[in-house]
């Protein structure tokens, strides 16, 4: 999908904040839900080659 | 039928031509060889057969050893009511224990036959009716449909895409798939009827491709169907269901069977609902009645001999019917309205709502619907949107589409990219985006990234802007929930002065106040709570009215990687967050 646009800016950095290479993790994602996904249509055609092909997004570009 | 051993015959890889095997109409949909023709200029083409047909009744009938097919079979429920199948195809595959065979009550009646259902008519030129399974009589509708598109063609047509129901059962589509096979049709694949429906309306070149809460409300004839599916860049995931076996386009035309019985009964002392033969032919001028309230304000119900030898003919205009219909109407919304319920989703969350199946034409149902969704969610139906696709024939084009982009694929292919291995896979719970700045500085304003119910793996990305003097900036990552804000206008106070004095109501008014049947209508809101922090980045220096574009990749495994960084500038700052520990022992963290 393309790149979507916010229009409100982002904060500026506190001059506190430090950490190495400039980024902090925090947590991690919550907990999935498991769902079945629909065998159709394009976009799943693609999910389902890069998942056969073992490929990442960027991969499956080239 | 014969008409196939004349034609040419080609390879099942290069074919693409599709049924919709509805119960009541069946489409055949013929699309382009090239998947990319019909994605960019929504080529798909309805085939009509001998008799111009393109929604073609699902009904065979017998006389003298002929058979009849479609408008022409559905001709002789009249006359021959005993030798003419209507309902069939949600008897496929099914005990004669689990069957509802009240639609077949003027047409010939399922019979239990051995492990399955079957049909006795006399369907040769003997006197003796033969036992015909529900198999072979669905067998017998496909080598129609496949002759006529064939005939259409010029080409023998040996394999489809068929849609069925999302609650067609593995051995309802296994009993479908051989009824086909035994008419020369392998089956590439079965689609489940919502999710046809909405590839139909994405594929159209106008289409944009957009994270969407959709509701298909597909109202057939014999039963309504309700499905909630959220569509995430493309790839859809049905959160819940519904189905209504006594709310659909047959209850509409009992409403006008009723009505028109009535006139009758006040005229002539008869009622012609008593006599099957009067009854049938009732119901089938009803349904045409009821076709052409769709599009007039006013219909003529007009039946030779309709009984006791009496002509009859009458007029309705819509106004009435849709009074009359009252409740049939409200019982779509209200199917409609616990589907969504039962997705844990808000009427405030739906984008889209798809209308399809034949009732879906009914200008009153879309209008209720209308007052019931808020004006942002946009309802496709023929009524409400001038460009919409035909509701009879739109999940016969998603199964067209869908033919077309696996008309590549071998049937091994398509085995192994419909498989659970392929197709279960972990969704998001909670929706993921960054913070921003708010007019009040000081609170930030959840700006979404990824849509909950998202399945992975996916990537999003999103282009912020930096403060308007640039410096330094700060990316926060978060989880939020969608939460419905509700808020009550202040009521308006009670002024005891003149302006109210003529106001007949104000006594009860006091008694209902606490039904709050009398106040202002409360506002509800879709607000975002945040949630979980999951990252901070630095973003260093950014130009004065630069940009930065956030960039988030998660894996299958739930880890993800973040990449932020100036638009046009070099490199940016990359991190990544470890996949989730497991819960231990199914108690979650
Ligand atoms: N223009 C119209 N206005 C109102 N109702 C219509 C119109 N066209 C068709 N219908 C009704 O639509 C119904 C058939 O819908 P559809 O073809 O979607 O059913 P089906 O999928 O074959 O069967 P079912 O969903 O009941 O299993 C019939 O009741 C028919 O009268
Ligand atoms: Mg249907």
């Amino acid at each position: 999908m393309a790149a979507a646009q916010a229009s409100l800016p982002l904060p500026v950095l506190p001059s506190e904040w430090q950490a190495d290479g400039n980024f902090k993790a925090t947590a991690s994602l919550s907990t999935p839900v498991q769902r079945n996904i629909e065998a159709v249509g394009p976009h799943f055609l693609a999910h389902a080659r890069r998942l056969r092909h073992r490929r990442t997004f960027s991969e499956d570009e080239k | 039928m014969e008409s196939q051993e004349e034609v040419e015959d080609i390879q099942p890889e290069t074919l693409n031509r599709i049924y919709y095997l509805g119960k009541l109409e069946s489409n055949v949909i013929h699309t382009p060889r090239d998947a990319k023709e019909i994605l960019q200029e929504g080529k798909a083409e309805v085939i009509a057969n001998e008799e111009g047909d393109r929604n073609i009744p699902s009904i065979l009938a017998y006389v003298e050893g002929e058979e009849y097919h479609g408008t022409q079979a559905k001709n002789q429920l009249v006359r021959n009511s005993k030798n003419t199948v209507a309902y069939f195809r949600d008897y496929l595959g099914k005990d004669f224990s689990a069957i509802d065979p009240t639609p077949c009550q003027a047409s010939a009646h399922p019979q239990k036959h051995d492990s399955t259902v079957a049909f006795s008519i006399q369907d040769t030129e003997s006197e003796s009716p033969n036992t015909v399974t529900v198999s072979e009589i669905a067998t017998r509708h496909i080598r129609r449909l496949a002759a006529s598109a064939s005939d259409y063609l010029g080409r023998r047509v040996n394999a489809a895409v068929i849609t069925v129901p999302t609650n067609f059962s593995d051995e309802q589509k296994e009993a479908l798939s051989k009824a086909a096979k035994d008419a020369g049709i392998e089956v590439l694949q079965m689609v489940s009827e919502p999710t046809a429906a909405i590839l139909a309306y994405d594929a159209r070149p106008e289409a944009e491709l957009k994270d969407k809460i959709i509701v298909v409300a597909d109202l057939g004839g014999t039963r309504s169907d309700v499905a909630v599916i959220a569509s995430r860049g493309g790839i859809y995931s049905i959160l819940s269901t519904k189905h209504d076996y006594e709310t659909a386009g047959a209850q509409l035309d009992q409403v006008l069977i009723d009505h028109f019985s009535k006139e009758f009964i006040k005229k002539h002392k008869t009622d012609p609902r008593q006599n099957p033969r009067s009854l049938a032919k009732l119901k089938l001028e009803a349904e045409a009645t009821k076709k052409a309230l769709s599009l007039g304000g006013n219909a003529v119900l007009s039946v030779e001999s309709l009984a006791d030898g009496v002509d009859f003919a009458s007029t309705i205009n819509r106004t009435r019917y849709e009074l009359l219909a009252g409740k049939v109407f409200s019982s779509f919304v209200n199917l409609i309205k616990e589907t969504i319920q039962s997705a844990d989703l808000d009427i405030l969350d739906v984008d889209e709502v798809i209308l399809s199946g034949g009732t879906s034409h009914t200008p009153r149902i879309s209008s209720s619907l209308q007052s019931l969704f808020p004006p942002e969610t946009r309802i496709l139906s023929p009524s409400t949107l001038p460009t919409a696709v035909d509701p009879a024939s739109l999940s016969a084009r998603g199964a067209a589409i869908q033919a077309s982009l696996i008309s590549e694929y071998d049937s091994e292919d398509i085995e192994q990219s419909t498989h659970p291995a392929v197709t279960v896979t972990p969704h998001l719970a909670n929706a993921i985006g960054i913070m921003t700045v708010s007019e009040d500085v000081k609170r930030g304003v959840f700006t979404q990234l990824v849509t909950k119910d998202t399945a992975v793996p996916c990537r999003r990305a999103i282009v912020m802007n930096a403060p308007k003097g640039g410096g330094d900036v700060i990316v926060k990552l978060c989880e939020a929930e969608r939460e419905i804000e509700v808020t009550k206008p202040e009521p308006k106070p009670k002024t005891n002065g003149a302006a109210k004095k003529d106001d007949d109501d104000d006594d009860d008014s006091d008694l209902d106040d606490d039904d709050s049947d009398d106040e202002p209508e409360e506002i509800r809101k879709k607000i975002w709570k945040v949630g979980k922090p999951l990252a901070e980045i630095a973003v260093r220096e950014v130009k004065k009215g630069g940009k930065v574009e956030v960039t988030v990749n998660i894996a299958a495994d739930m880890g993800v990687q973040i990449t932020a960084r100036e638009v046009g500038g070099k490199g940016g700052v990359r991190g990544a967050l470890e996949k989730p520990k497991p819960a231990e022992n199914g108690t979650a963290s």
